[in-house]
C-alpha cells in the first residue's frame, strides 16, 4: 500500500513538469497560432563572400605578398641565412620570428603601424557577391559612406558594395584554397562556438509575406552533427538570454527573405579567437526552401572595422593567411567605405557580404522556471 | 470422468493447501516445473554488483550475446553455458571488481572488521567479510565448509603476499567466478505439507521473488525472511512482496522485464546506413531504448495506468537527439524531459516509438513485414513461421517495379508460398509506413504518397496511432503480457498444465484494471510462482546402463 501515495506524488510531479515544458517553451517552426508560424534555423556555414574565379581574373597582379615574404625581403642575405638556419627553417616554423618584425621587435599584427609595407594587392575584378548598401549607382560619397568603387553582382545586379572582398579577395587565406576561412568554419562546428540562430516569426505564408520578424540569437547548446560533421536539422537549441537577440523586420517575396537593415552584433568564432560580428546596416537575403528544410543566401552590411581588425590581429596566423598585417591594416583603412567618423571623416566600417547556409532548428526560449534557476 | 476426477482431486489438494497456508483463493492448482538453472543475465550481474557494492564500482566488460527462447532472454538463460573465452572475461571482470572493492579508499565501507595486522592473515576478520559478502553473492548463507574454503584461500594469499587485504581480494574474485554466483541454481526439498512432493527451498523462493521484482539478488531482509522460514507462509511472502513493490528497486525490475519482453537489448547491435539516415548514431540507439523504458516505467509504475495504454499514450520522455528525429522542440537543460505529443501528432503508443520503428526495420529502409512480425510475436505472442529458404527478392528489390513498400509487397505476395505469412504481418506493418527506417515521419516514399491503411485481426484502420487503438482493444495483448511475465518469473516456457493458472491471472489482471504492479503482486504471491515438480531424470544407474547398451550396439557386440 505504501506504493500508491508514492506513485501518486510522482505522477503529480511528472504532470507538473510536463505542463512547465509545454507552457514555458516557445515552440518555433511549429504553429504559433492558427495563422502565424515561427521558423527557426541554425547557421551551418558562414564564409566571407569571396568571388574567387578559376583563373584569378579578379587578381591580375597575383596574390598579395605574405608576411614571410616581406620579412625575408627586409633582411640582408646574411641575416636571412642566419634567421632561417640556412633556409632549413620553413615558413611555418619561422612564423613567430617573422611576426616580430617591428623596429623594436614588435608583433606587427598587434602594432600594424610600426612599419610600412608595400600596399597589398587588392581585387581589380568587377564582379562580386553583395548588395547595394549605399543606394548609389556609382559609389560616390554620401553622409553615411565614403567614395568607393562598385561591383556588379554575380547575378548581374548593378552597383553592389563589397569592399571587404576588394581588400581580401587576393589574399590566399580568404580564398577557397586558403586556410583562414575554412579553418574558422571547421572550428565553429567542432566546438559549437560562434554559432548563430535565426528565428523568423509572424510568418503567414512562407512564400510571400510582407511582414515577418527576424531575430538573431546565440545557442547555449552544442551543435548536433552527423558522422561526417554536417549540422543535423531539427535540433532544439536554447538561446543565450544574456547577449545578442537583435531583431528586425523582413519580407518574403517568392520564397526570398529580405530583412530591413539593422545594426547587429552576432556571435563569431574562428582560428581560436572568440569574437563578434558587428555589422551595421546589416540585411539578410536568403532563399527559403518551400518546406523550410534549408535556407541559403547572403548577409550583407558594413562590418565594423575595429571589431573586424581586433579579430585579424588576434588570430595572427599570417603563415596561414599569407597576408601582411601592416598592409592589410592600411588597406582596410584606405578602402573602408561606411560610417565616416564625424571628426576625421575616415570611414569606420567596410561594406561586406557573408555567404550563409542554414538548417532548420528549434529555437528554445528558456522557461520561467529555468530562468529563475540559480 | 477422468477430467472431473482430476479437477476434484486438484480442488481438494488446493483447499487443503490453502488451509495450510498454500494455494490462494480461487487459484487453480499448478504442478510447476523442475527447478531451473539459469546463468545470470548481464543486467542481473550488473544489478547484483551495484546493489552489494554500490554504483561506484565499475563493471566494464563485454558479456556474451544472450540467448533468447520463447521471446525471453530470461528463459534462454536456462540454456546458456559459459564458454572458455567467456570464463576468461568473467575472471578478468571478477578481478577488476574485487580490486575496486578492496582498494584502500573503499575497503572500510565493505570490511567492517579490522585485521590485527594488515601484513598477516586474520581468520576471524576474513570469515566475517567473506561470510557476509558471500551470503549476498550466493543468495544463501555459505556452509561451514564453503566459508572455510574461501577463508583458506584468503589466508594463503595473505601469507604469501604479507597483505591481509590482498587475501580478501583474491578470495572475493574467486567467489565471483564460481558457478554458485554465476548461475542461479534453484534447489528443491521435500514439502512437509504435501508428502511425496517437493517445494523450493526458502532461499530459492527468495531468489525467484527478487529476480522477478528487482532483477537482482535478494537483499539482507529477504534472506533473513528466508532464514526464518517466513517464505513458506502466505503472510511471510505477502510482507516481503509488499516491501519489494514499495521499494524504488521495483523500477529496475519492471524495466528489466520490458527490456527483455520487447527485445530492447538488440539496440546494442542496431546499425543504420548513415548515408541514408545521417541522424543515426550509437548514442541515438542508446536513447531509443531509454525512451521506451522511461515511458513504460512512468506509465505503468509511477502513474499505475492500465497496461493497454502503452499502445495509445502520448506521454513520453525526450532527449535532444530523439526530439530531432521526432522533429519536435524540447527544453535542453536536462538530458531527459517529459514530453506529450499533440493530439494531431501521428505518434502515440510504443509501436510508434523510435525503438520499435528502428529495431524492426532494415538498415536503409523501413519494413512493414518486420514491423508486422514484431507486433505479432512480441506484443501479441503469436509466432510467425520463418520464410522459406528459396525466396526470390528480385521483384521486391526492384525500385522500378514499385516505389512504395505497399507496392513492393503486393508484387511479392504474388508468390503463393509467401502470401500466407505476409498477410498476417504486412497489413499491420503497413500502417506504420509513415515512419521511415529511422522512425522519421514522412508522407511519401520515392515520390509516391504513402497509404498507411491496414488491419489487425479484421479491424481496419489507418496509421500508427490507430494501430495502437486496435492493439489496446485486442485481447491477445493481455494474454501475451500475462504469459510472458509469468514465464519470465518462473524461467520456463508455459505448458498446457499452466494454462488454467494463466487464464486465472488474466482474469485477476482484468479485475485489477490491467495494472502491472497488481499483476506482479498476483504472480509473486501465487503458489504457482513457487511450484516445482521433481526433475524427470532417470536414476544414474539406469542412464549408465542405457549408455553401455548403446555403446555395445555401436561396436556390433
Amino acid at each position: 500500500m505504501l506504493l500508491i501515495p508514492k506513485l501518486l506524488a510522482r505522477a503529480v510531479f511528472m504532470a507538473l513538469s510536463l505542463v512547465s515544458v509545454l507552457v514555458d517553451s516557445t515552440v518555433p517552426a511549429r504553429a504559433a497560432s492558427t495563422t502565424e508560424k515561427t521558423y527557426g534555423f541554425v547557421v551551418s556555414s558562414l564564409f566571407t563572400a569571396i568571388n574567387d574565379t578559376k583563373y584569378m581574373e579578379e587578381c591580375p597582379e597575383g596574390l598579395t605578398q605574405s608576411n614571410d615574404e616581406l620579412w625575408l625581403k627586409g633582411m640582408t642575405p646574411e641575416q636571412r641565412e642566419k634567421a632561417t638556419n640556412g633556409g632549413q627553417t620553413d615558413h611555418v616554423l619561422r612564423r613567430f620570428a617573422a611576426a616580430l618584425r617591428g623596429p623594436n621587435g614588435e608583433d606587427v599584427c598587434w602594432n600594424p603601424e610600426v612599419i610600412k609595407d608595400p600596399p597589398m594587392r587588392t581585387v581589380q575584378g568587377k564582379v562580386s557577391y553583395g548588395i547595394n548598401l549605399d543606394g548609389t549607382s556609382d559609389g560616390k560619397a554620401t553622409p553615411k559612406t565614403c567614395a568607393h568603387e562598385k561591383f556588379i553582382g554575380l547575378d548581374g545586379t548593378p552597383a553592389v558594395d563589397n569592399q571587404l572582398f576588394r581588400i581580401l579577395g587576393c589574399t590566399r587565406g580568404w580564398r577557397a584554397e586558403g586556410g583562414i576561412e575554412s579553418r574558422a568554419q571547421a572550428e565553429r562546428l567542432d566546438i559549437s562556438q560562434g554559432i548563430i540562430l535565426v528565428e523568423i516569426s509572424g510568418v503567414k505564408d512562407l512564400r510571400n509575406d510582407d511582414n515577418v520578424r527576424v531575430t538573431f540569437y546565440r545557442p547555449v547548446d552544442k551543435l548536433l552533427k552527423d558522422g561526417t560533421g554536417q549540422v543535423l536539422p531539427y535540433v532544439s537549441y536554447q538561446i543565450d538570454t544574456t547577449r545578442y537577440g537583435d531583431s528586425t523586420r523582413g519580407r518574403i517575396v517568392d520564397g526570398v527573405l529580405t530583412t530591413d537593415p539593422i545594426d547587429v552584433r552576432l556571435p563569431f568564432y574562428g582560428n581560436l579567437v572568440i569574437s563578434d560580428l558587428y555589422i551595421r546596416g546589416m540585411l539578410l537575403k536568403v532563399d527559403l526552401a518551400p518546406d523550410a528544410s534549408s535556407a541559403k543566401g547572403i548577409m550583407a552590411g558594413y562590418s565594423d572595422r575595429e571589431v573586424w581588425w581586433d579579430y585579424i590581429r588576434k588570430i595572427g596566423m599570417t603563415w596561414l593567411g599569407r597576408h601582411s598585417c601592416p598592409a592589410l591594416y592600411e588597406a582596410s583603412r584606405r578602402l573602408a567605405d561606411g560610417y565616416p567618423d564625424p571628426a576625421t571623416g575616415e570611414c569606420t566600417a567596410i561594406s561586406s557580404a557573408y555567404k550563409i547556409e542554414m538548417v532548420p532548428a528549434f529555437v528554445i526560449h528558456p522557461s520561467v522556471t529555468s530562468a529563475k534557476a540559480p | 470422468m477422468k477430467a472431473i476426477r482430476t479437477c476434484f482431486i486438484g480442488a481438494v489438494l488446493c483447499l487443503t493447501a490453502f488451509a495450510l497456508g498454500g494455494c490462494g483463493p480461487g487459484e487453480p492448482e499448478t504442478h510447476g516445473s523442475p527447478p531451473t538453472i539459469r546463468r545470470l543475465t548481464e543486467s542481473q550481474y550488473r544489478n547484483i554488483i551495484r546493489d552489494i557494492f554500490g554504483s561506484s564500482i565499475k563493471v566494464i566488460a563485454r558479456f556474451d550475446t544472450p540467448e533468447r527462447e520463447y521471446g525471453l532472454v530470461s528463459i534462454g538463460a536456462g540454456k546458456a553455458d559459459v564458454a572458455p573465452s567467456a570464463l576468461e572475461r568473467y575472471d578478468n571482470l571478477a578481478r577488476s571488481i574485487a580490486a575496486q572493492v578492496i582498494e584502500e579508499k573503499r575497503r572500510d565501507s565493505f570490511v567492517s572488521c579490522r585485521p590485527q595486522s594488515v601484513n598477516m592473515p586474520d581468520e576471524a576478520c576474513a570469515k566475517q567479510f567473506l561470510g557476509s559478502v558471500g551470503r549476498l553473492l550466493y543468495r544463501h548463507p555459505l556452509s561451514e565448509d564453503e566459508l572455510q574454503a574461501e577463508v583458506n584461500v584468503a589466508n594463503t594469499v595473505a601469507t604469501s603476499r604479507s597483505d591481509f587485504y590482498a587475501g580478501l581480494e583474491f578470495a572475493l574474485s574467486g567467489m565471483l567466478v564460481t558457478p554458485t554466483f554465476l548461475f542461479n541454481a534453484e534447489a528443491a526439498e521435500p514439502d512437509p505439507q504435501r508428502p511425496g512432493m517437493e517445494r523450493l527451498t526458502a532461499y530459492s523462493k527468495a531468489t525467484r521473488l527478487s529476480f522477478l521484482l528487482w532483477n537482482s539478488a535478494p537483499d539482507d531482509a529477504l534472506l533473513n525472511a528466508a532464514e526464518k522460514g517466513e517464505l513458506h507462509t502466505r503472510a511471510g511472502i505477502s510482507r516481503q512482496v509488499d516491501r519489494m513493490l514499495a521499494s524504488p528497486a521495483i523500477e529496475t525490475g519492471v524495466r528489466s522485464f520490458f527490456e527483455d519482453m520487447l527485445g530492447l537489448d538488440a539496440v546494442e547491435k542496431l546499425a543504420k546506413d548513415t548515408i541514408i539516415y545521417p541522424a543515426f548514431s550509437a548514442s541515438v540507439a542508446t536513447d531509443i531504448k531509454e525512451q521506451t523504458l522511461r515511458t513504460l516505467i512512468d506509465l505503468l509504475v509511477f502513474r499505475n495506468e492500465d497496461y493497454r495504454n502503452i499502445f495509445t499514450s502520448r506521454h513520453t520522455f525526450m532527449s535532444r537527439q530523439l526530439a530531432m528525429i521526432n522533429r519536435v522542440p524540447i527544453e535542453t537543460e536536462k538530458k531527459w524531459v517529459p514530453f506529450e505529443f499533440a493530439e494531431s501528432d501521428p505518434r502515440a503508443g510504443v509501436q510508434t516509438q523510435l525503438s520499435f520503428l528502428q529495431l524492426h526495420s532494415h538498415p536503409g529502409k523501413s519494413s512493414p513485414t518486420l514491423r508486422g512480425k514484431a507486433i505479432r510475436e512480441i506484443l501479441l505472442c503469436q509466432p510467425v513461421p520463418p520464410p522459406p529458404a528459396d525466396v526470390n527478392f528480385d521483384t521486391f528489390n526492384d525500385p522500378i517495379v514499385a516505389k512504395t513498400a505497399r507496392e513492393r509487397l503486393t508484387a511479392h505476395r504474388a508468390n503463393p508460398s509467401c502470401a500466407g505469412c505476409h498477410k498476417v504481418m504486412d497489413p499491420i506493418g503497413l500502417t506504420l509506413e509513415n515512419f521511415d527506417g529511422l522512425g522519421q515521419f514522412r508522407t511519401a516514399e520515392g515520390g509516391a504518397p504513402i497509404d498507411a491503411s491496414g488491419e489487425l485481426d479484421g479491424i481496419e484502420f489507418v496509421g500508427g496511432a490507430a494501430l495502437g487503438k486496435a492493439l489496446h482493444d485486442n485481447p491477445a495483448t493481455i494474454s501475451c503480457l500475462v504469459t510472458r511475465l509469468y514465464s519470465y518469473g518462473v524461467g520456463h516456457i508455459p505448458t498446457r498444465r499452466d494454462r488454467a493458472f494463466i487464464t486465472y491471472l488474466q482474469e485477476r489482471f482484468a479485475a485489477e484494471g490491467y495494472r502491472v504492479p497488481a499483476l506482479l503482486r498476483q504472480i509473486a504471491q501465487s503458489d504457482a510462482f513457487f511450484a516445482v515438480s521433481k526433475p524427470s531424470r532417470k536414476p544414474l544407474e539406469e542412464l549408465k546402463s542405457a549408455a553401455n547398451s548403446a555403446h555395445e550396439q555401436e561396436q556390433g557386440l
